[in-house]
């Protein structure tokens, strides 16, 4: 890992919101006692170089009128490859994981989430990727959320 | 322009990332046809409703060293969803944190996400969550591979 002490201190403060101000960055910069223009050369930098994925708004999928399920499926071993592109082609779907029960066997192994304009289209897309498979999806839709803030401990 | 049209707009247009410069609401507003001050105001409101999470980094957890996940599902009887959800919430490693539905092969109805630099920490995350709760049914689901990650984009 390249990343300076200051590299890490403006990731940290990054996790939360950009001040919503003219000089978002100037801001920033007495904050954390960095430099505005070395703020923005870092971020930059780090962007290019794939630390960070992005700077821009996480949207609420559902909040803006979208709806969104966590959906599984169990596929043979010998079609994992063939059934994942089939999911992957739509741009619904933001996250596809092949994942293993350690400590017990699970009825699923491919888990990926599908978003949608509404309910109407969600339940056509998982109903088509079951008519391409022939395999059954099992969607496991959000009952209550008690979190979602992905900000990671920087060290 | 409907006022919903026009956040969409502002969400498209910013939503691959904003623009690195000294004043990027500015710079936003120039290529949309808007004032500084409205796109902060249209920002300021899509936050407060909700509708825009964080306007924050997203960032690439594995390429800094957050190496390991797991996806934790919990079978935990109705009645303690609430109290329970709460306190897997508190941990700082539990990124995620939802009640599920339940299916006949399916019997897991919290899920929980956590992340850590190494396996070693998510096991003491999951052992924590346990003690505190008294559960003691649950699976430990891990990512084997990864086909897609990206953003959710509108």
């Amino acid at each position: 890992m390249i990343l300076s002490d200051t590299d890490r201190k403006i990731l940290h403060r990054l996790q939360s919101n950009l001040p919503l101000v003219s000089r978002p960055f100037l801001e920033l910069s007495k904050e954390l006692d960095i430099d505005e223009g070395t703020i923005i050369e870092r971020i930059r930098f780090m962007i290019e170089k794939g630390y960070v994925r992005r700077l821009a708004p996480i949207i609420n999928t559902q909040a803006m009128g979208r709806e969104a399920t966590l959906a599984a499926i169990k596929v043979p071993e010998d079609r994992i490859d063939e059934v994942s592109a089939i999911i992957n082609e739509y741009s619904g779907v933001s996250h596809n994981y092949l994942r293993k029960g350690k400590n017990k066997d699970i009825p699923y192994n491919m888990w990926f989430t599908m978003s949608a304009r509404d309910d109407e289209e969600l339940h056509s897309r998982l109903k088509e990727i079951e008519d391409r498979t022939g395999l059954t999806v099992r969607s496991l839709p959000t009952v209550k959320k008690f979190k979602i803030g992905v900000r990671f401990k920087i060290y | 322009m409907k006022k919903e049209d026009a956040d969409v707009k502002l969400i498209k247009y910013i939503q691959e990332g904003l623009p690195l410069t000294k004043t990027p609401y500015k710079d936003i507003g120039q290529a949309l046809g808007m004032s500084e001050d409205e796109v902060i105001q249209s920002l300021k409101k899509l936050l407060e409703a909700g509708k825009v999470r964080r306007l924050a980094a997203s960032i690439a957890h594995r390429k800094i060293g957050i190496n390991a996940n797991a996806m934790c599902v919990w079978k935990v009887p109705e009645e303690r969803v609430d109290e329970v959800g709460k306190i897997m919430a508190g941990f700082e490693e539990v990124t995620h944190c939802y009640e599920r539905p339940v299916y006949p092969d399916w019997e897991y109805n919290v899920f929980t996400m956590i992340h850590g630099y190494t396996d070693a920490e998510c096991e003491a995350v999951i052992q924590a969550i346990k003690e505190k709760t008294g559960l003691n049914d649950y699976v430990v689901l891990y990512s084997e591979k990864e086909f897609k990650k990206v953003g959710v984009r509108i």
